[in-house]
This record gives structure tokens, sequence and C-alpha cells, in this order.
């Protein structure tokens, strides 16, 4: 492998970086280039992209929940006498 | 608690924590409620939010609505909960973690453990539970500070700056803590979720 190009194990540590934060324009051309050679490093891209997507879909805009889902008559007094004692 | 605090306190009914319960109360519900999908849970969350309310006015500096810091409060309590949960059967070895993921090339810096093929539809996933399971039980074999910024990051979709600030680590730090979060759980997905059959994940 040539010394200007990235090797599997630094791709994937700058891949796994350019989720967080722009890479500097070189960097990420050696990238791109390594990603159209090696499927394994693409794939590791696709999966934690992926895993982004898994995770944050899980987590739903509390809009999304029916808006007249309210706190059960129980839980609402249990927290109201809670807050009640430790105000005192 | 300051005079100007105290009477406005005193004075101004806006100010108690009973009053944000009645008017934020169901709205903090159905935010935790879609988050974490257990309502006993939900109802927990909301009542410990309410209580750091209650002990922490004086820390409201209203430069946010009170809505906003209500629920960064309970953002907060989510994270520790989720970081709980992922810590139920814990192994906390950082050494061990940097091992396994430089386990995963030769020397030379090509894949020793290459991805495999995952082969899913990210929509229809999402929906069993058993794959946030299995996340989970991944996620609580991490050291705990790897795993917290994974949740913040990807879970709760939290900037790297905004981790850096959480976990006082540097920016280079925290992409490397993030990095291997990602390493080690994507192996660990394929291991205990994508390598197995519908039967098999039982």
């Amino acid at each position: 492998m040539s010394h200007w190009m990235f090797n599997c194990k630094e791709v994937s540590r700058r891949v796994s970086e350019s989720i967080d934060h722009d890479l500097p324009l070189y960097p990420r051309m050696l990238i791109r280039i390594h990603l159209l050679i090696c499927r394994y490093c693409a794939r590791f891209r696709r999966q934690i992209m992926m895993l982004r997507e898994l995770c944050r879909n899980r987590q739903l805009d509390e809009n999304s929940i029916d808006p007249s889902v309210v706190l059960p008559p129980d839980a609402r007094e249990r927290i109201r006498q809670t807050l009640k004692s430790s105000s005192i | 608690m300051t005079q100007i605090a105290e009477e406005i306190s005193i004075t101004d009914p806006n100010f108690d924590p009973e009053t944000w319960f009645d008017q934020y109360g169901d709205y903090l519900y159905r935010f935790a409620l879609a988050r974490i999908r257990d309502q006993a849970v939900a109802e927990d969350l909301v009542q410990e939010t309410f209580l750091a309310a209650l002990h922490g006015r004086n820390s409201f500096k209203g430069r946010s609505t009170v809505k906003t810091w209500l629920s960064a409060i309970l953002k907060h309590k989510i994270v520790d909960y989720l970081r709980k949960k992922s810590r139920e059967q814990v192994i906390n070895d950082p050494d061990r973690i940097n091992e396994t993921v430089d386990g995963f090339f030769h020397k030379d810096g090509s894949w020793k453990v290459r991805p495999g093929n995952w082969n899913l539809d990210p929509s229809k996933i999402h929906e069993q539970h058993e794959f946030m399971d299995t996340l989970f039980k991944c996620l609580s074999e991490l050291p705990d500070r790897l795993s917290k910024a994974f949740i913040l990051r990807e879970m709760e979709g939290y900037s790297a700056k905004e981790i850096c600030n959480v976990l006082q680590v540097s920016s280079t730090n925290s992409w490397v803590m993030l990095h291997r979060a990602r390493m080690f759980l994507r192996r660990c997905l394929e291991i205990f979720w994508f390598n197995k059959t519908k039967e098999e994940r039982r």
C-alpha cells in the first residue's frame, strides 16, 4: 500500500471521526478513494451510520406521543405528595 | 437564597415547582415516555426531575424558559437511567476494550475481523425491542465513560463538543472514545444479533 494512502485501521478511525466533525479536505479525499476500493471499510461506514439511525429512531420526539397521554392519576398524586413533603 | 429570589418565590406563584408540575408534568411525562417506553420508569424520572427542580430552583436564572430548563434536567435523568441500565452486568476494564478493538486489525492495519454483511432493513428493526436489549447488553460491556459518550451522542444527539463539556475531555479524546465505542458495539451486535437467526436470539 502506498505511503500516502491510509490503511483500514486509520480509515475506520477517520470515518468514525467524520460523523462527529468535519475532516479537512485532503484526508477526506484519501478516505473517499479508500472507500471506493475497500468494501470492508465501506461496510464499516454504512454500519456505523445504520447504528446511529437505529439509536435515533428509537428516540422519538415527545410530539410523537399522543397529547392525550397524561400522567396516571395515582402517579400524579404520588409526585404531588412527594413535592409537598420535600418542600417543607 | 438571595433576598430577591426569596421575595420572588414568596410573591410569585409561578416560582414554584408544584405549579410547574401542574403546567409541565404531562409534557415531561410524554417526553420521558417517548424515550424510555416504560410507564413506571417515566413516572419516576418525572418525579426525580421535579425534586431536582425543587432543590435547585435557585439556580434557575430565567435565561431559558422553565419548560426548557425542566426538559434539560429530565434529559440528564434519562441519560443517567440509560447508562445505569446499560451497566447492569458491568465489566469495566478500559484496557480490555482497547485490546479488543486493536485486535480487529492486523499489524499492517488491514482488517483481521472483517465487517460482515448485515443485510437488514433499518426501518423495520428499530421496532424490535429485542434489538435494543442486545444493544444495551453490548453497552454494558463498555467502560462507563465510553457508554455514556455513545448514549449522549447517538441516542440523545449531543454534539461531540457538548460531550467534551459533559465528560470533561478534549475533542480528540471524545472522538477516540466514540470511535472505540462504535467499533466495539458494531462487532458485539454482529455476534449477538446479526449473525444469529431469530430463534437463536431468544
